[in-house]
C-alpha cells in the first residue's frame, strides 16, 4: 500500500506541475468569465447615446405611429431612439434613400427604417444600419412597426381599438420542471446545464484516458518501467498510474466547480442589480447531481482509463498508439451520438438501455439524472455494471500490463496479446 | 548462506525458449559473473531473479527465501536498458525510487547528497534528468540502484556508455561494496572486465548453462597450456601446426595455445634461432575469452 501510495503521488504531482495542466485547468473557468465580462463591457457599452434614425415611410400614414411606438428607454432615462426625420411618401424613393444612406455613412445619422408600399399586404419593413443585429434595437422596432400595421389594418376594416398594446399582448408559456424537491421554473437551464456536464464527462473521459495511455507508453519508451516493476508489483504500479491520473481529473473538476460556484454567486448579484424586477432564472441543481458527476466521472474514468492502459501497454510507440487506441476512443465517442435521444425522452426505452450499458453508463445515465432523475434501481443497476465490467477489464489489463511493458518493438496482434494471458 | 538459487528455472516466449531448466547457486558476499552471447537468456535470467519477470517452470530463492516484496526490496537493479523520468529532478527521482525500496525521503535525501557529491553530480541535483549528458544519466541510474544498501546488486552491463575514468569510479565503488559484504551480481560480454573482477562465473548459452564455478578453479581445469609473447621481427616462427593449436593477435601481444603436451621451450629457441627480439615470454592459464569461444563454439557444434 505504501509503494502504491508512493506512484499515485509521483505521478498526480508530476502532472499537477505541468505547464500543460496549469493551462488547461485555469483557460477554461478564464475562457467563460473573460466571455461573461466581454459581454457585460459590451452589454455597458453597446449604446450610451439615442440612436438617430430616419423613417422613410413609402406607404404613406405609418411613419409617425411607428415614431410614437418607440419608447424604448436607455438605463439613463434618455430615449432609445431619437427620430429625426419622418419622411412620407416621396415622389422618388430611390433618391431619398440615396441621401439617407450618404447621411449614415457621413455619421449624422445612425439608421433608418424603410416601411415599403406593400406593408399591410405583408411585405417585411427594412431597417438601414451599421450594425443591424443588435437586438435591443431592433425588438422594439419590430414591435412598433408591427403595431402601426395592425392598427392599421383594423381601423381599415372598421374596427376601432384604444388600448392596441393590451389587445394584441402574446401570452408567455412559462416552463416549469417538476422534481422531488420541488417546481422551478424552467428557462431552459436544466437542459443547458445536462447537456454542458455530459459534455464536460466526455471531454475529461477523453482526455485522461488518453493521459493514462500516455503515461504508460512514456515509461515504456524511456525504459523506466524495468526500474519500476523491480520495486513494486505492476498491478500495484498499474493502479497507482490509474490512481494518479484520477487524481488530477478530480482537482481539475474541484477547482472549475469552486469557479463556476463562485461565478454563479457573481453572475446572480450581477444580474439582480442590472434588472431587479425580472424573475431571477432558477438553475435547478441539487447538490445530489454535482455528487453524480464525481461518481460517474470516477466510474467512467476507471473503465476507460484501464482500456487506455492496456493500448499503452502492448504498444511501444506514439504512432502504434494512435491506431490502437481507435476502439476505445469510438466507445467513447458512441457514448455521444445517442444524446439526441435521450435528451427527448429521458425515460423511452431506448435512453433507459442505452443508459444501462456499461460503456455509455458514464456518460448517458448521468444525463439522465441530470434531466430528471430516473428510477433509483437503474442508477444502482447501472453503476453495478459499471464496477463488475471495470473490475473484470482491470484483471485483464493486469495481465497484459504485466507482459506487455516489457515487450518493444513491433506492435503485437490481438491473438498474441491474448496469449499473454497465459504468461503469468 | 547462498544469496540466490535458481533450481530448474524455465521461462518461454511463446515458442521461443530464453532460459531452459536453469540451475544456479550464488553464495553471499560473491561477485559474480554471469556470461553469454547477445541473446543467450542473461537479462531474462536476471529479471527473473529480480521477479520481473515470473519463471513457467522452477524456483527461485534470495538468501535462503521464496521471492516476495521483502526480498525485492533487498535486491538493487541497473538494468541494460537505462533510462529514468526525462522530466523529473535529479533528487526528486532518487528520492522516489529509494522510496520504493523503503527508505525514508529524508534518508534517501542524505544518501543522495553523498552519492553526487562521490560521482561529483552535486552541482546537478536540481536538474532534470533531459539536461544531462548520457554518462550523467548513468551514473544517476547506478546512485538509484544502490541508494537503499541492497545486499544484492545486480548489474547488467554496467560500464557501456562510461568513459574509462567513471568506469574506474563505478568499479572502485562495486569493489568497496563487495568488502562491505554486498553480493554482487555483474552481467557482461565483456571477458577482460570479468577476469579481473569476478570470483566466480556462469556461463549461459541458448538459455542453458555451459560452464559454472570459480573463476580459478575453472581456469586451473585447463592449465598452463596459452603463451603470451611479446616480440618485434618475422612472426614466420609461430607456423608450427604440430605444436600450436591456434593463435589470436592482439597487434602488440600473440596468444598461442598449445597442443596438449607441446614444449613452450621449442617455440622459444625457434624464435631465437629466427633473429627475433623477444620482449615478454609468459606461460599463462588460457584467458577467459578463449574459454567462452571454446565452449560456446562447442555447444553449437
Amino acid at each position: 500500500m505504501r509503494k502504491l501510495w508512493l506512484v499515485v503521488k509521483r505521478e498526480y504531482l508530476a502532472r499537477v506541475r505541468t505547464r500543460a495542466f496549469v493551462i488547461s485547468t485555469v483557460s477554461l473557468p478564464l475562457l467563460t468569465l473573460g466571455i461573461l465580462v466581454l459581454a457585460q463591457v459590451v452589454a455597458r457599452q453597446h449604446q450610451d447615446h439615442p440612436l438617430k434614425i430616419a423613417i422613410l415611410d413609402a406607404a404613406g400614414g405609418l411613419g409617425e405611429p411607428v415614431a410614437k411606438g418607440l419608447t424604448q428607454k436607455l438605463p439613463d432615462g434618455r430615449p432609445t431612439f431619437q427620430v429625426t426625420k419622418t419622411i412620407e411618401r416621396p415622389e422618388q424613393t430611390e433618391k431619398v434613400r440615396e441621401e439617407l444612406r450618404a447621411q449614415l455613412r457621413q455619421g449624422r445619422l445612425d439608421a433608418y427604417l424603410l416601411i415599403p408600399r406593400d406593408v399591410l399586404e405583408g411585405k417585411a419593413a427594412e431597417f438601414h444600419s451599421k450594425n443591424p443585429g443588435d437586438a435591443m434595437i431592433t425588438a422594439p422596432l419590430r414591435r412598433a412597426v408591427t403595431e402601426a400595421v395592425i392598427r392599421r389594418r383594423l381601423s381599415d376594416s372598421g374596427v376601432q381599438v384604444e388600448n392596441l398594446e393590451k389587445v394584441i399582448r402574446s401570452v408567455d408559456l412559462t416552463l416549469v420542471k417538476v422534481t422531488e424537491q420541488g417546481e422551478a421554473e424552467e428557462k431552459g437551464q436544466t437542459f443547458l446545464l445536462a447537456t454542458a456536464l455530459a459534455t464536460v464527462l466526455y471531454i475529461t473521459l477523453l482526455t485522461y484516458g488518453i493521459a493514462t495511455m500516455r503515461s504508460i507508453l512514456e515509461e515504456k519508451s524511456t525504459r523506466m518501467v524495468e526500474i519500476l516493476i523491480a520495486s513494486i508489483r505492476p498491478s500495484q504500479l498499474l493502479a497507482g498510474k490509474i490512481l494518479g491520473v484520477a487524481g488530477v481529473g478530480l482537482t481539475q473538476f474541484l477547482i472549475w466547480i469552486l469557479t463556476a460556484a463562485a461565478l454563479g454567486a457573481y453572475g446572480g448579484a450581477m444580474a439582480r442589480a442590472l434588472q431587479p424586477d425580472a424573475s431571477p432564472v432558477q438553475v435547478h441543481f441539487p447538490l445530489s447531481t454535482l455528487v453524480y458527476l464525481v461518481v460517474f466521472f470516477l466510474g467512467g474514468y476507471f473503465l476507460y482509463a484501464t482500456l487506455y492502459a492496456t493500448v499503452g501497454a502492448i504498444v511501444s510507440s506514439e504512432e502504434d498508439a494512435q491506431q490502437m487506441q481507435w476502439p476505445v476512443t469510438l466507445l467513447v465517442i458512441m457514448a455521444f451520438v445517442p444524446f439526441g435521444i435521450v435528451l427527448h425522452d429521458p425515460n423511452s426505452p431506448a435512453s433507459v438501455v442505452l443508459s444501462l450499458v456499461p460503456f455509455f453508463a458514464p456518460i448517458l445515465m448521468f444525463l439522465r439524472i441530470a434531466l430528471q432523475t430516473p428510477p433509483w434501481w437503474q442508477i444502482a443497476l447501472s453503476l453495478a455494471l459499471l464496477v463488475l465490467t471495470t473490475v473484470g477489464l482491470i484483471r485483464f489489463a493486469g495481465r497484459v500490463y504485466r507482459v506487455g511493458v516489457l515487450m518493444y518493438g513491433k506492435r503485437p496482434s490481438l491473438v498474441e496479446v491474448f496469449r499473454w494471458l497465459k504468461y503469468t | 548462506m547462498d544469496a540466490i538459487v535458481l533450481e530448474g528455472v524455465s521461462k518461454h516466449f511463446n515458442s521461443v525458449t530464453a532460459v531452459s531448466d536453469l540451475n544456479l547457486r550464488v553464495s553471499e558476499g560473491a561477485l559474480f559473473g554471469l556470461l553469454g552471447p547477445n541473446g543467450a537468456g542473461k537479462t531474462t535470467t536476471l529479471r527473473m531473479i529480480l521477479r520481473v519477470l515470473i519463471p513457467d517452470q522452477g524456483a527461485v530463492r534470495i538468501f535462503g527465501e521464496p521471492l516476495s516484496d521483502r526480498a525485492q526490496d533487498l535486491m538493487g537493479y541497473l538494468p541494460e536498458d537505462r533510462g529514468l523520468y526525462p522530466r523529473m529532478k535529479v533528487r526528486e527521482i532518487l528520492r522516489f525510487l529509494a522510496a520504493l525500496k523503503g527508505v525514508t525521503e529524508r534518508e534517501a535525501d542524505r544518501r543522495a547528497r553523498q552519492w553526487l557529491e562521490r560521482l561529483e553530480l552535486a552541482d546537478w541535483a536540481e536538474k532534470k534528468i533531459i539536461d544531462l549528458s548520457k554518462g550523467m544519466q548513468q551514473k544517476v541510474q547506478f546512485i538509484a540502484a544502490v541508494l537503499h544498501r541492497p545486499r544484492l546488486l545486480i548489474l547488467d552491463e554496467p560500464f557501456t556508455g562510461l568513459d574509462p575514468l567513471n568506469a574506474q569510479v563505478i568499479k572502485d565503488i562495486m569493489l568497496e561494496m563487495r568488502q562491505q559484504g554486498t553480493t554482487l551480481i555483474l552481467s557482461t560480454h565483456r571477458m577482460e572486465q570479468v577476469e579481473m573482477m569476478c570470483d566466480s562465473i556462469c556461463l549461459i548459452h541458448q538459455g542453458r548453462k555451459v560452464l559454472d564455478g570459480e573463476l580459478a578453479a575453472i581456469k586451473r581445469s585447463y592449465g598452463k597450456n596459452t603463451l603470451r609473447i611479446q616480440y618485434a621481427g618475422n612472426g614466420g616462427f609461430l607456423d608450427l601446426p604440430e605444436l600450436i593449436e591456434s593463435t589470436n593477435h592482439y597487434g602488440a601481444v600473440v596468444e598461442v595455445k598449445l597442443r596438449p603436451g607441446a614444449d613452450p621451450q621449442e617455440i622459444l629457441k625457434l624464435a631465437v634461432q629466427r633473429g627475433v627480439r623477444i620482449s615478454r615470454f609468459e606461460l599463462i592459464e588460457p584467458p577467459l575469452n578463449d574459454i567462452f569461444i571454446e565452449k560456446v563454439s562447442e555447444a553449437d557444434a
